[in-house]
């Protein structure tokens, strides 16, 4: 059996935040969703340096889904709404789901989050925040255009997510049920992600899981996530200028 | 429809238990649409290409006529170069289907800059402008006409379009290279070119990167996986900025200097070089004027036939060697003086680099020469360490990491194979960036770095590079269009002024200045709005017309007198080629242009139609159907119209198939570069690498020159040889200039010089009360000023323009940490929240281009800058190779608390 995962190189994430944008052009997100967030570790602003003069870093930590083997969320929905597939993706079926939110209490990750209004209000009081009097042009809306569900019959994507459901990061399940990677993991353009099968010991993320020194996060918390970091090298002495042998002994 | 929780629970109560599938008219409604119709998708690949060097092929899913989502279409041939995109286009529907998005043909009808207009038809736009153009034309003269084509290397076709139209009248074109500021002026300087790069997959082939201010992690994202694996095989990577950024956040190590002190740095670097004898005599004395003698009497070089026992030789040279070349000398270590033949560099010579030698000229006297390499070597002993030290270190830091920094840095650069210094925009927009640019090339050239894998120097900005010759279709029927400086244009002070009068050698200027203004694909009012004058000059009347061709409503739409809508990437077909790769690509139309948005080809076919009637000029008249490719296509849509058979969409068809036949055109006599690549290869691969005359067809800079001994330079399309190849006319890379203008300026071999002395300070001296250094750079969230309206984009920015400073000036000046601050000077002013950051060097201030004036409470960042114009740029006229180029950086600004 498949079981999905992914794999999240930050020496290689330069925090572009690209695949926050794929994610969000393709799910058809309306402003103030992200399913997917890129911050700057320890800094409020991103792509602000950390650290002590001159030894200063950047490091981006981008937070998907963590797609969790011991799923909180799952365990608290009322309705079984949320559920882990076979393949490990956690899901959320829009036609359970009931809206009362215990799910995203009991993410440790907060990545999931809630439709207080029709998206279609999202997207004008977005418009508005800008500046702008009207919103697309008549009717339009970006996203995979058409509504996804599971061999049998949930709905886990549909590019209209009405008012009053709960919504996350699914994978890319209309994606990968077609045979292709999350649109994330096609987009990066540090090349830093990997999808794969974590089951298959032949797969490239179960090679690199092997071979790479990884961490997951909120490890404590028991949830088993199936997002895995590559953590950066520490470059020694960052930021200040170094002696070398030569020049300690003279040349 | 509206579904409330209640309604949901009533259904599913009535509808039993079973809640998965149907239970609520919502879903059933939804379901049964999807379900009904089959998934009609089409995928169309098209090219991202705004003026960012990217070149990202895009896959558009169209469904039921619109573009849902796009994906990087990752079919390069080589994998590492898959995928290419970023989160620009990315969101690049928000565009196309965006408020902005203009709709109609617009004529102006309140103030310039009140954005009222009223929509008209094409007719109506296209009469109008071209009855002003004929009218304006006759009063001053067509090269009165100004045309800005931004970055004609992203689009071929319909940029070329504009270039033709402007061929038929002889309109002068700004050329947009030196425009932005994107050209650095020290290529034509030391290698006669125009510009030269690596593509980035010979990133990876590096093992020493030192980039000296270029912020490759935010503004060549697409590019990125190349230094990150570069990293990964072992390369070291040094960043050399005076602000920690996410490129030196990945380096190994990040020397922070003063602000546009970088020639110091590496002038300091090259004497330790030469110091230590790390150079490589083999290559200096073939590939460079290094072994090249100079007349210490009047700093010229030697030339052979002004040498008494040369003469003979040297003058039967003369005769066999092309004009733009010129005769030197060198002395053999043997042999003495010996003539050297420009037109090659294979040596019969064994020259010596240093010394002093005594020759006889012609007219009897006796003068003392030297070799260059001897001048560069008293020259940089100079920048001693210590010396070094003083200028380029930071005032919180110690000095003597520095001098030990120099001397490390100097022995690592010259000892570690191969090396790659990349030399960025922001770094090189500065009054004297051509003197960083050639104090940089000294490091590589020196170590025998250049013309190899992996190894040379590289500048990365603007698609500007014609990559072969595209004159069947640039040039209507061999006609040229004239040109205009933009910097000259801006700055009529400069203009009036001794040193130009004095300086100027070739650069043209419009008899009665710029009177219309067409441009299409920028937005000048935002981003060449120096000092205001744009807006001045619009808001005088002086410039009497104003035309735009967009397809959204920009800043600059709302100055324009007229609007003309044209199309984005994904509506039209265009040729489409960068600096960054070597791979010419197809745009295509995914969608139906939107609204009445025509592609630009149609438009000047249109407008070259109407202005050819009111115009006298016989030839243009008869042959006017040759404006498309194909007269039978220009004739069809006349015969539409005559037999009222005529609409927007066949308009388009006929618009689609003459671009087509332009880049079939285009390749079909575009030479070598593009034998064998045709549009069907084109239509069916994807992307298809350029015939680059390289192992691999992998494009390395110089690497005929270095491995094939051809000389210096290559050419530059689309300008003959000859014109640049009088840059270099020893036929090497040449470091030392003896122009009269280099040497009235002290500027014969690269020097350090201080910024603000030559252009602040001297326009006005109360100008030193500006302590900061006014930085704008590229952001994460836009290409320039594209994408500043993106809802994306701003979402991310939590809608909000920011200044960045370092938190001592915030101290100092009582700002903290999100306040809103005014970053002004004596020309102008610009808004933001204040981002306070220890990495921002305590002397800059950051203010990223690019926000649309609208977001910044009216005001303009580009009020700052100021036209300043670079005397040295003036020694020859190349457009947009040898021209004055905007210095963006060189501003001396002061910030407040609003």
């Amino acid at each position: 059996m498949v079981k999905y995962g992914m794999v999240i190189d930050l020496n290689r994430c330069i925090g572009c935040r690209s695949c926050a944008v794929i994610c969000k052009i393709h799910n058809s997100l309306p402003p103030g969703t992200w399913w997917h967030r890129v911050e700057t570790v320890g800094s409020k602003e991103h792509q602000v340096s950390t650290g002590e003069f001159p030894n200063l870093s950047e490091v981006y930590l981008p937070v998907p889904c963590m797609h969790c083997e011991n799923p909180p969320c799952v365990k608290v929905c009322p309705v079984g709404a949320t559920w882990k597939r076979e393949d490990g993706v956690v899901l959320v079926d829009f036609e359970r789901c009931i809206g009362c939110r215990y799910c995203m209490t009991a993410c440790p990750y907060g990545v999931r989050q809630f439709n207080w209004q029709d998206s279609d209000e999202s997207f004008e009081k977005g418009f508005k925040a800008t500046g702008f009097e009207e919103g697309f042009v008549e009717g339009y809306r970006h996203g995979y255009p058409v509504d996804h569900r599971t061999k049998d019959g949930r709905l886990v994507y549909t590019p209209k997510r009405p008012r009053g459901v709960v919504e996350k990061c699914t994978f890319c399940v209309q994606y990968i049920d077609q045979g292709l990677k999350p649109a994330c993991v096609r987009g990066c353009p540090g090349n830093a992600r990997i999808f794969g099968d974590l089951d298959d010991p032949n797969s490239e993320i179960s090679q690199v899981l092997r071979d790479k020194g990884y961490i997951k996060l909120l490890e404590d918390m028991g949830t088993d996530p199936k997002v895995f970091y590559i953590p950066p090298m520490r470059k020694k002495n960052r930021g200040a200028v170094k002696y070398s042998a030569e020049i300690e002994g003279g040349v | 429809m509206e579904l409330s929780r209640r309604d949901f629970l009533k259904y599913s109560a009535l509808g039993g238990v079973a809640l998965a599938g149907i239970s609520s008219t919502y879903f059933k409604r939804v379901q049964a649409e999807i379900s009904a119709k089959p998934k009609n998708f089409s995928i169309i690949r098209s090219v991202c290409s705004p003026n960012c060097t990217g070149a990202c092929a895009f896959d558009a899913l169209v469904y039921k006529g619109r573009i849902e989502t796009l994906t990087q279409s990752a079919d390069y041939p080589e994998p590492e170069y898959n995928p290419r995109g970023c989160l620009r286009g990315q969101s690049m529907v928000n565009l196309i289907y965006g408020p902005d998005r203009l709709k109609k043909p617009l004529i102006r009808v309140g103030k310039r800059g009140e954005g009222k207009f009223k929509a008209v038809s094409w007719d109506t736009a296209l009469d109008y402008m071209a009855d002003k153009l004929v009218e304006i034309m006759k009063k001053y003269g067509p090269e009165s006409v100004a045309v800005s084509v931004q970055v004609p290397g992203t689009g071929y076709v319909h940029k070329g379009a504009l270039i033709r139209l402007a061929s038929m009248f002889g309109w002068s074109a700004i050329h947009g290279y030196t425009m932005n500021g994107d050209l650095p002026a020290f290529w034509s300087q030391t290698f006669g070119v125009q510009t030269e790069e690596f593509e980035s997959l010979e990133w990876m082939e590096s093992k020493y990167i030192a980039i000296f201010g270029s912020n490759v992690f935010v503004t060549r994202l697409p590019d990125a996986k190349f230094l990150s694996i570069a990293s990964e095989r072992g390369a070291k990577i040094v960043v050399v900025d005076p602000n920690f950024s996410p490129t030196a956040a990945k380096a190994d190590e990040w020397i922070q200097i003063n602000p546009s002190t970088d020639s110091a740095l590496a002038l300091s670097i090259v004497n330790e070089i030469i110091k230590q004898k790390l150079y490589d005599e083999e290559f200096i004395k073939t590939y460079t004027d290094m072994p090249l003698l100079v007349r210490l009497d009047n700093q010229k070089r030697l030339r052979a036939y002004e040498v008494k026992e040369l003469k003979d030789t040297a003058e039967k040279l003369r005769q066999q060697t092309p004009d733009y070349r010129d005769i030197f000398v060198v002395y053999d270590r043997n042999e003495g003086f010996k003539v050297v033949n420009p037109e090659t560099l294979e040596r019969d010579f064994d020259p010596v680099l240093e010394g002093e030698f005594e020759v006889e000229l012609v007219n009897g006297k006796k003068v003392k020469v030297k070799p260059v390499f001897q001048l560069l070597k008293e020259e940089v002993a100079e920048y001693t360490p210590d010396k070094t030290a003083e200028i380029i270190t930071p005032p919180n830091r110690d000095k003597k990491e520095y001098i030990d920094a120099i001397k490390r840095l100097a022995v690592e650069m010259a000892t570690v194979r191969p090396l790659h210094i990349i030399y960025g925009a922001s770094n090189y927009q500065w009054f004297h960036g051509d003197l960083k640019g050639r104090a940089l090339s000294l490091i590589v050239a020196l170590t025998g770095n250049i013309g190899k894998s992996g190894a040379g120097i590289s500048t990365y900005a603007g698609q500007f590079k014609i990559r072969w010759p595209l004159g069947a279709w640039w040039s209507f029927k061999g006609r040229k269009n004239k040109w205009v400086t933009y910097l000259l244009w801006m700055n009529k002070e400069y203009r009036e002024s001794e040193e130009f009068r004095k300086y100027n050698k070739e650069t043209p200027y419009p008899k009665n200045d710029v009177k219309a203004f067409i441009f299409g694909w920028n937005n000048p009012f935002d981003q060449h709005n120096m000092a205001n004058r744009m807006i001045e000059l619009a808001e005088s009347g002086e410039l009497e017309l104003i035309v735009a061709i967009d397809f959204q409503m920009t800043t600059s739409c709302r100055w324009a007198d007229v609007v003309l809508p044209g199309v984005a990437w994904y509506e039209k077909y265009e040729l489409t080629a960068t600096i960054l790769h070597p791979y010419v690509q197809l745009q295509q139309p995914a969608i139906e242009p939107l609204f009445e948005c025509m592609p630009e080809i149609w438009i000047f076919k249109e407008l070259a139609k109407r202005l050819v009637e009111k115009w006298n000029d016989p030839e243009l008249k008869e042959n006017i159907a040759e404006f498309y490719p194909d007269p039978e296509l220009f004739k069809e849509e006349e015969g539409a119209k005559a037999t009222g058979t005529w609409s927007l969409k066949l308009a388009r068809e006929i618009a689609h198939k003459a671009s087509l036949k332009a880049v079939d055109l285009m390749l079909k006599t575009g030479g070598d570069l593009v034998e064998g690549i045709t549009l069907e290869r084109l239509l069916k691969e994807g992307a298809v690498r350029l015939n680059i005359p390289t192992p691999n067809k992998r494009q390395i800079p110089f690497w005929e020159q270095i491995n094939q001994k051809k000389p210096f330079p290559p050419q530059s399309f689309p300008v003959p040889l000859p014109k640049t190849a009088r840059f270099v006319k020893s036929g090497r890379i040449e470091f030392y200039k003896d122009e009269d203008i280099f040497i009235d300026f002290g500027e014969t071999l690269p020097v350090h010089k201080d910024p603000f002395v030559d252009t602040e300070y001297k326009l006005n001296p109360d100008a030193k009360k500006y302590k900061y250094v006014y930085i704008t750079r590229n952001a994460l969230y836009r290409v320039h000023s594209t994408h500043s309206n993106n809802i994306t984009m701003l979402e991310l920015q939590d809608f909000k323009p920011r200044v960045w400073m370092n938190p001592e000036t915030a101290k100092e000046k009582d700002i903290r940490e999100g306040d809103l601050v005014e970053v002004y000077n004596d020309r102008g002013r610009v808004v933001g929240y204040a981002v306070l950051d220890v990495g921002i060097h305590p002397h800059v201030i950051i203010f990223e281009q690019g926000w649309w004036s609208r977001y910044l409470k009216g005001t303009s960042y580009n009020t700052l800058t100021y036209p300043w114009v670079k005397a040295i740029h003036l020694a020859y006229f190349v457009p947009g190779i040898w021209e004055p180029t905007t210095a963006w950086n060189e501003v001396a600004c002061d910030v407040r608390k609003v």
